[in-house]
């Protein structure tokens, strides 16, 4: 099955429907009053007007100058699961980064950002040896505390 | 102005903010010669310890890490051959060389020394041409300053990897976010009847969500593909011969001052910075040299070339960020986000209401660059050292100092949700080849649009108004030949590329 989806096409795509969710939603936005020369809509439904107009000419584009697919320019990503196994690491640390905003207002600042630091730490460095080990909990053991000092008491910022 | 810098002068040279610049000069330094980190990461990290400090000292701290950051760049560059900064590339090409050579204390010391005079002669610069282009800009109307802007983020997003549409699509993304919440009538803007929505997205969040995930993500993936490549630790041994290097410099006269008024010149154009300003002059050393076929062996001609520039782009940038309140660069728009957090909005204006402030930022500057110049020839065996920290615990440690630095802006949890949404789209967007100044560039500057589009038309609600005015439809003119320009270019580039690869 040849994929005629390319990085421009999703872009583009993309771009138009979160676009017409926009407009849409703009349509709540209240009207002129008598002593404005335009109303609060006008400015941000021009800016989604030419987002469109850029995404169409992107999306034309990328028909008009598209190249044949070649076989190893569809082989890294054929499936889902090829794309996930590509980027893992990635998405493991976005995922841990949102579980950190997740438990930071539930367990406080040292507990979550400790967790955080462990966990993240230990799946870019991995945690096969001692040495990690110790590089891991050093770092965290030392910058957690230190930057909780400096907020709190010589910065006057309270973290949760 | 002479009393304001003095008073300026007196303010920045008291204990606490001298430490904050020492501190600034030295982060900033350890930022940029950490590959892959960049100067715009280390501010962005520093960016929330400013929060809580008066005007003067955030911005003093500031401007210690950009002094201190674009000249970190030539410790990697010099011991390991990888440039710390985009900024410090052609650093590399004759400052590896001499090291190779058995001269990194020359290399180090030639650039350092470089780094320092570009800084001096970029802030001459500032002094002089910004308080000129401020008295200019006084008599802009709303219609010129809408013209201003629209033609900075053309000419950001043409210059942006030879993706012009995708530039300005950026741009225009950046500009929308800004209507997010409440807008100038009070009237809700695309609020999903959310009420967290309803004052609308902080710059910072977005800014550093969509600059620092992005930079992040991408050196992780850089990862994997250097796992199989040998990095060379950095020989601390490194000793500066003091005597040769003055006797180098001091053969450079003519290079220093031609590379830093290109710097500076470069800083201050909207979309360009230290890594064009550094190619640009590196390639002048070389046509002006009598020696251009010992260019890219390791010698100081190039070194200084290319360190004087470099640095010089920090005082040049600075010109129409202060000047006109549009910031050209990264750098430039994450330090107008610091002064709109003070309460100081940059413009033709701020010359005269806070010329202490000007005045601070010139002493900034000044001072930086004495304090960057004695660490780096003493600390340089201690920062080639640190620039070995490996991205695999630098990583999390810069993703926790932004999600802190988010919240601690207004206390507000919201807000590290506002850094993770914006990392994510960011991301997607990065890998879809969408380049991020632009974006960044356009929130940074979209509400000053929205508001001078609409005093425009509040005081004449016809269209034409913006093309008949001379000067505004000077801007619009450059505006549309910047993207004609560009197009041009990337047609060449396309062209060139596919006769590459069909012959």
């Amino acid at each position: 099955m040849v994929n005629i989806m390319n990085k421009d096409r999703y872009l583009a795509i993309a771009t138009l429907v979160i676009v017409g969710i926009l407009l849409i939603e703009s349509g709540d936005i209240p009207g002129k009053s008598s002593w404005q020369p335009y109303g609060s809509a006008m400015y941000p439904r021009f800016l989604l007007a030419l987002i469109a107009l850029l995404s169409l000419v992107l999306l034309v584009r990328s028909f008009l100058t598209a190249k044949p697919a070649t076989p190893q320019s569809t082989a890294t990503f054929h499936s889902l699961a090829g794309w996930f196994r590509h980027y893992r690491i990635i998405i493991a640390l976005f995922g841990l980064f949102g579980l950190y905003a997740l438990l930071l207002p539930m367990l406080g600042y040292l507990i979550s950002t400790t967790l955080f630091m462990v966990s993240s730490q230990g799946l870019l460095l991995g945690c096969d040896t001692r040495r990690k080990w110790l590089i891991n909990l050093g770092i965290t053991f030392t910058l957690v505390p230190l930057v909780y000092a400096i907020f709190q008491y010589g910065l006057n910022v309270w973290l949760p | 102005m002479a009393d304001s810098f003095l008073q300026a002068l007196l303010a920045v040279s008291t204990p606490g903010v001298l430490i904050l610049i020492i501190i600034g000069v030295l982060f900033g330094i350890i930022g940029g010669s950490i590959p892959g980190f960049t100067v715009t990461m280390a501010i962005l990290v520093v960016f929330p310890f400013t929060f809580a400090m008066d005007p003067i000292s955030g911005v003093a701290l500031m401007i210690g890490v950009f002094v201190g950051g674009y000249s970190g760049g030539i410790v990697s560059g010099v011991m390991l051959g990888i440039p710390g900064t985009p900024s410090s590339i052609t650093t590399v090409y004759d400052g590896y060389p001499m090291a190779q050579n058995g001269e990194p204390g020359r290399a180090l010391g030639i650039g350092m020394l470089a780094s320092f005079f570009g800084t001096l002669i970029s802030i001459a610069v500032l002094v002089f041409f910004g308080p000129l282009i401020a008295q200019m800009s006084m008599h802009f109307r709303p219609w010129e300053i809408t013209g201003l802007i629209v033609f900075a983020l053309t000419l950001v997003a043409g210059l942006s990897n030879g993706a012009m549409l995708k530039g300005l699509l950026a741009a225009l993304i950046g500009l929308f976010i800004t209507t997010v919440g409440l807008d100038r009538n009070s009237n809700l803007r695309f609020d999903f009847d959310l009420a967290f929505l309803s004052s609308g997205f902080e710059i910072l969040p977005v800014m550093i969500g969509v600059f620092a995930f992005t930079q992040l993500m991408g050196n992780i993936e850089k990862l994997k593909e250097e796992t199989h490549q040998d990095t060379q630790a950095p020989d601390a041994s490194v000793n500066i011969p003091y005597r040769h290097i003055v006797r180098d410099i001091g053969q450079q006269k003519l290079n220093t001052l031609r590379s830093s008024l290109i710097g500076s010149l470069v800083g201050a154009l909207p979309g360009t910075g230290g890594t064009v300003a550094n190619f640009i002059s590196y390639d002048q050393a070389r046509k002006f040299s009598r020696h251009p076929e010992r260019f890219g062996k390791g010698i100081p001609d190039g070194i200084v070339a290319s360190e004087a520039s470099n640095n010089a782009v920090v005082g040049g940038a600075f010109v129409p960020t202060l000047a006109l309140g549009i910031p050209g660069d990264l750098p430039m728009a994450i330090m107008m986000g610091v002064l709109i957090l003070h309460g100081i909005q940059p413009g033709p204006l701020m010359f005269e209401q806070n010329p202490i402030l000007v005045g601070a930022i010139y002493a900034s500057l000044l001072l930086g660059a004495v304090i960057m110049v004695i660490f780096q020839l003493l600390l340089v065996r201690w920062f080639a050292r640190i620039s070995q920290i490996p991205q695999q615990v630098l990583v999390p440690v810069v993703l926790m100092l932004c999600a802190v630095g988010s919240y601690a802006l207004n206390n507000n949890l919201f807000d590290i949700w506002v850094l993770f949404g914006f990392g994510i789209i960011g991301y997607l967007l990065w890998k879809a080849g969408v380049p991020l100044t632009p974006l960044i560039l356009g929130v940074v500057l979209g509400n000053n649009l929205e508001s001078q589009v609409f005093r425009a038309m509040e005081l004449d609600d016809s269209w034409l108004t913006f093309l008949t005015r001379p000067l505004s439809a000077s801007f619009f003119i450059l505006a549309a030949v910047s993207v004609v320009v560009a197009l041009i270019q990337n047609r060449k580039i396309a062209n060139k590329l596919s006769a590459t690869e069909n012959g």
